[in-house]
């Protein structure tokens, strides 16, 4: 019952033929479908049609973000449960948008914009159903199997973790609080990872990052490895999460999205009590190995 | 809301401290309770009180299994469907199975085996503080897995037992492995949207062919095989890979004789997606990728 975990990320960009291009070749994902303004992206190993797409748009930035419910009547509790909170919800009918049924959409105190979706056109992975095989041959670049998480910006984190929390079910694993006990960022989960979603202090309606699940460390050396061949800007990394205790590279999309891939963390039960982290260690809280934060990192968001 | 995970499972073993030793020293789990002929253990990443209890026997084998469920209202709502399905169940007060057990009900699957689920198992916390907590502990012993992962059981009836496990207590199949006659001679299940939690192979009603560890991945399989090469264990394949569930994987032995097995890798899902299946034929790569060959000792050892 309630959110599984999250089915899509929406991110505008200025040129679509750009950002395809390096995310089919470098990222690895395969391209779905393509309408006259987006295109629609998987990983190998996603089931569902797509976990990214790319809205062509004057300037770049984040269009939405879009979970996937356990069962379609969940739809309706939540829809009541945003009204109630006082925000509007729109519902959007099967056949309205590519590769989904209904869904509905609604603006969060953190000003992005969510959307909630059960049905989700089945195309299967790249392995078949009868006697797999493991891996596939064939995949570009660092081909991830999954979409993880999604880490948003907003002005008021306590407030807005609230909302999450009490309205849409999210159990809170990881919270960083500065020295008045606010919380400035915090980390949040439907899927029993340590997070599906994380916010942190900045300008409302902002998108950090979004990130794609890895195999593990050697998988993150192998993606720094394609990244530099590539040219593509790392951030940070490859280094580790104090919080979520996450392995990691970021880096940026052609556009100046930022990018993660990551793995490791643990297996949180919902009982799970909330790890604090106070503001005088937040450089090992983010940054584990180097202990300290950069600006770039502290400041830049689309 | 409904079963969440593998909880806990109890082992029978001949030798109490022999067993012991082996599970605190080799694999590196942690005492939190002894009773005269039970000692309770928990893995360094587990907060709640235990994952293996070990339970003095003249033989080997499991005792019985335990699930966890995420609200103390599943236990009455999981209770009545089992009564519904003419499944007799025991209800036990919080405590009452043992030190820093939940509230639980008992009852027995159609293969034989002992099932719990359970709710309120006392929380211990893991090794590190939940106040700016370093991402693992310094100075574990042993191979030292984070948390236990799944139960593989033997049963002379899989297709039957699988649908009892479907439609009494809510697993999704994700893997299965047909004979050519069409019956399900293996099948994989989950609660936790992981590969499995539990699987079942044809074989004695009752038995237990392994429960597993998870490990952090490739790397950490090496080290298990390390340490357990070193302390003489018997391993019983080498690090490989499994078809079914996609995991890698090392199977060894306890001093008992129950077989353990290190996992890490496979895949997340959905609850509504299809299962996989794997035809006679390709048996051998659905069990041992890399090999391709089922050896006679994995089809027939278990305890």
């Amino acid at each position: 019952m309630g959110i599984l975990r999250l089915a899509h990320v929406d991110v505008v960009v200025t040129d679509l033929d750009l950002a395809t291009a390096y995310y089919t070749e470098v990222m690895g994902l395969l391209e779905s479908e393509r309408d006259a303004d987006s295109v629609y992206l998987k990983c190998w190993d996603e089931p569902g049609h797509h976990s990214l797409r790319l809205v062509y748009g004057p300037r770049v930035g984040f269009d939405q973000m879009s979970f996937r419910v356990e069962r379609e009547d969940d739809l309706d509790d939540l829809e009541n449960a945003v009204q109630r909170y006082g925000f509007p919800v729109t519902r959007v009918s099967k056949g309205e948008r590519l590769g989904q049924g209904e869904s509905i959409w609604f603006q969060t105190p953190s000003g992005q914009v969510m959307e909630l979706v059960h049905d989700i056109e089945y195309v299967g992975r790249s392995t078949p159903l009868i006697n797999p095989s493991p891996v596939i041959e064939g995949l570009k670049g660092i081909a991830p199997p999954r979409m993880d998480h999604v880490l948003v910006t907003c002005e008021e984190v306590g407030e807005a973790t609230k909302f999450y929390q009490d309205v849409l079910g999210f159990r809170t694993t990881e919270q960083l609080l500065d020295g008045q006990g606010h919380q400035v960022a915090t980390w949040m989960e439907r899927s029993h990872s340590p997070h599906d979603l994380a916010l942190v202090t900045g300008k409302n309606g902002g998108l950090h990052h979004f990130a794609f699940w890895l195999d593990d460390w050697d998988h993150v050396r192998r993606s720094a490895d394609i990244l530099a061949y590539n040219g593509i800007q790392i951030d940070v990394g490859p280094t580790r999460h104090g919080i979520t205790r996450g392995n990691t590279i970021y880096f940026f999309d052609p556009l100046g999205t930022r990018n993660e891939v990551f793995t490791g963390g643990y297996r949180p039960d919902p009982d799970f009590p909330t790890i604090t982290w106070t503001e005088d260690n937040i450089g090992r809280a983010v940054f584990y190995y180097e202990g300290d934060l950069n600006t770039r990192f502290m400041t830049v968001h689309t | 809301m409904s079963i969440l995970r593998l909880s806990h499972v109890e082992i029978r073993v001949p030798d109490l401290e022999l067993a012991t030793a082996y599970y605190t020293e080799v694999v590196g789990m942690y005492e939190t309770a002894r009773e005269p002929d039970r000692v309770f253990l928990k893995c360094w990443d587990e907060h709640q009180h235990h994952s293996v209890i070990l339970v003095f026997a003249p033989t080997y084998g499991l005792s019985h299994m335990g699930w966890k469920v995420s609200e103390r209202a599943d236990l009455d709502l999981y209770a009545d469907r089992l009564q519904q399905a003419g499944v007799a169940v025991s209800r036990h007060a919080h405590g009452e199975l043992g030190p820093g057990h939940g509230e639980a009900i008992r009852f027995t699957m159609p293969s034989g085996h002992l099932m719990e689920l359970t709710y309120g198992m006392e929380q211990v916390g893991n090794l590190l503080p939940l106040t700016n907590p370093p991402p693992r502990p310094l100075g574990l012993v042993g191979f030292a897995p984070p948390r236990i992962d799944h139960v593989f059981i033997t049963c002379e009836d899989v297709g039957a037992n699988t649908a009892f496990l479907q439609q009494v207590l809510h697993f999704h199949l994700t893997e299965q492995i047909l004979g050519d006659d069409g019956f399900q001679v293996a099948t994989w299940l989950e609660h936790s949207h992981s590969s499995h939690d539990i699987a079942l192979v044809t074989g004695q009603d009752g038995g237990l062919h392994h429960f597993a560890w998870w490990v952090d991945d490739w790397n950490a399989i090496r080290e298990v095989a390390d340490v357990l090469a070193y302390h003489g264990v018997r391993i019983e394949t080498n690090p490989t890979r499994h078809g079914a569930t996609r995991g890698h994987c090392l199977y060894f032995f306890d001093p008992a004789g129950n077989r353990n097995e290190a996992f890490t890798g496979g895949y997340v899902v959905d609850p509504d997606e299809p299962p996989v299946t794997w035809t006679e034929a390709e048996m051998g790569r659905a069990i041992f990728y890399y090999d391709g060959v089922v050896n006679q000792q994995f089809l027939t050892v278990h305890s």
